[in-house]
């Protein structure tokens, strides 16, 4: 997968996380209940003592993770912005780990778009540390000649990280 | 040596030169990739160090089991509107929700921290309510019988404290928001504390008048004497358990295989609208 799709990619899977924490967070303000297909079980999550983090609603803290995310995806590719985006999906995979534990063990309800929002933020761990681990893509010289100069999204380019 | 074997030699010795160079900058360059790698890993292992201790740390100070916290102010509220909205405008009187003529009357045997009593209370009741309570057909009666509360003196602290929300014909609000904020089974959740946080979430209870009432020994003697009476002679031993009858007439056990779903009690309703 070249440079280019990747962060692509992850654009487009932090857009539909940014959409479900929106959702979710208007859900809570608005004091509505959510779209579900399992009866109350949303409604018995969203509106747990567990959708508040030190009276900060978890939605929002979500939907604040998908926004600085997103700002990580669109800075000039480099070391760093892929380090961040690895770093910050690390740590919302791993909330989003604590929250469906909170689901299954403490609350006895499963929230589709938290479960929605989970499986985004596994994906998107996945591939942002992958991206970070092979690096900057470089380019390799054919047989006989001189290196040409790197091409974003080169198919032939061999990860950085895989040298050795 | 002719000249072209010298030539020759030269350029071997060159080659061999730029292979061992060659050679060099590629073990180099593994070498470099290798520590660039070996970076990256120990970045990501820091991150996810602190990701791991950060967790632990909210786990930690939000519980780490399964035991149900005090609700949150937004969950409060929301129970709150629920519970006005399924009960709000229709009579009440004591333990009684309902028309006081309705013609068939329903007695829901109850115990406030039984689990499956909850069931019943936020999946069947509401459309049982509206369908026929709120249009004056249905009248329950909440009676409470002893069964998921382990302690007898919170058992008749609790039921006494709904009931002296009834004096104030406010008991059923007291009831569902209870059963909203259900706490988990055997964790000891429902101390004074709680208790007042209940009343306190009672849209329109007099809080002075409420806390008298609790002193009041024939709500004692209602939930000690009359309701066990009254289960025990229907030969009740689980909850919820439930009589229904016309109004004035011969009550009956109704049996149910869901509590969550409201079909048994249409049926049973709609069987003595007709009779």
């Amino acid at each position: 997968m070249s440079a280019r799709t990747l962060r692509i990619t992850l654009i487009v899977l932090t857009l539909l996380g940014l959409a479900v924490a929106s959702y979710v967070t208007y859900v809570h303000y608005a004091g509505i209940k959510p779209a579900c297909t399992a009866g109350e079980s949303c409604t018995k999550v969203q509106t747990s003592s567990y959708s508040e983090l030190a009276g900060v609603p978890v939605a929002l803290i979500g939907l604040i993770g998908y926004v600085v995310i997103l700002a990580s995806l669109l800075a000039p590719e480099g070391e760093r912005a892929r380090f961040a985006t690895a770093a910050l999906t690390v740590g919302g995979f791993a909330f989003s780990a604590y929250l469906t534990y909170r689901e299954v063990y403490s609350i006895h309800a499963i929230c589709e778009e938290c479960v929605s929002s989970a499986v985004i933020m596994t994906i998107m761990m996945c591939l942002s540390v992958w991206r970070f681990l092979r690096g900057e893509l470089t380019p390799v010289a054919p047989a006989g000649a001189a290196p040409a100069a790197p091409s974003a999204g080169a198919e032939s380019a061999a990860p950085l990280g895989s040298a050795s | 040596m002719t000249p072209v074997e010298s030539d020759e030699a030269d350029l071997t010795r060159k080659e061999r030169r730029e292979q061992a160079r060659a050679q060099r900058k590629a073990m180099e360059e593994a070498a470099a990739a290798s520590a660039v790698r070996r970076t990256r890993l120990t970045q990501l292992g820091i991150v996810a160090s602190v990701v791991v201790v950060a967790i632990v740390v909210v786990l930690i100070a939000t519980g780490g089991g399964s035991k149900k916290s005090i609700p949150s102010t937004h969950e409060r509220n929301s129970v709150v509107n629920e519970v006005s909205a399924l009960v709000g405008g229709i009579p009440q009187k004591g333990n009684v929700l309902g028309s006081p003529t309705a013609p068939v009357s329903l007695q829901y045997f109850g115990d406030l921290e039984c689990p499956i009593c909850q069931k019943f209370t936020l999946g069947a009741l509401p459309t049982v309510i509206s369908k026929w309570v709120r249009t004056g057909k249905l009248r329950i009666e909440y009676r409470s019988l002893e069964t998921a509360t382990r302690e007898p003196e919170v058992f008749k602290t609790q039921q006494v404290a709904a009931l002296a929300a009834g004096k104030q014909n406010k008991m059923w609000n007291f009831v569902e928001t209870f059963y909203h904020e259900q706490g988990e089974e055997d964790s000891g959740y429902v101390t004074e504390k709680y208790i007042q946080g209940i009343a306190s979430q009672v849209t329109g209870l007099n809080l002075a008048q409420w806390t008298t009432d609790r002193g009041d020994p024939t709500l004692a003697t209602q939930v000690t004497a009359t309701d066990a009476q009254a289960a025990s002679n229907a030969g009740f031993n689980g909850t919820p358990s439930f009589l229904i009858g016309r109004s004035g007439g011969t009550m009956s056990k109704l049996e149910y295989s869901n509590p969550e779903e409201p079909g048994f009690m249409n049926e049973a309703v709609e069987k003595l609208l007709k009779a």
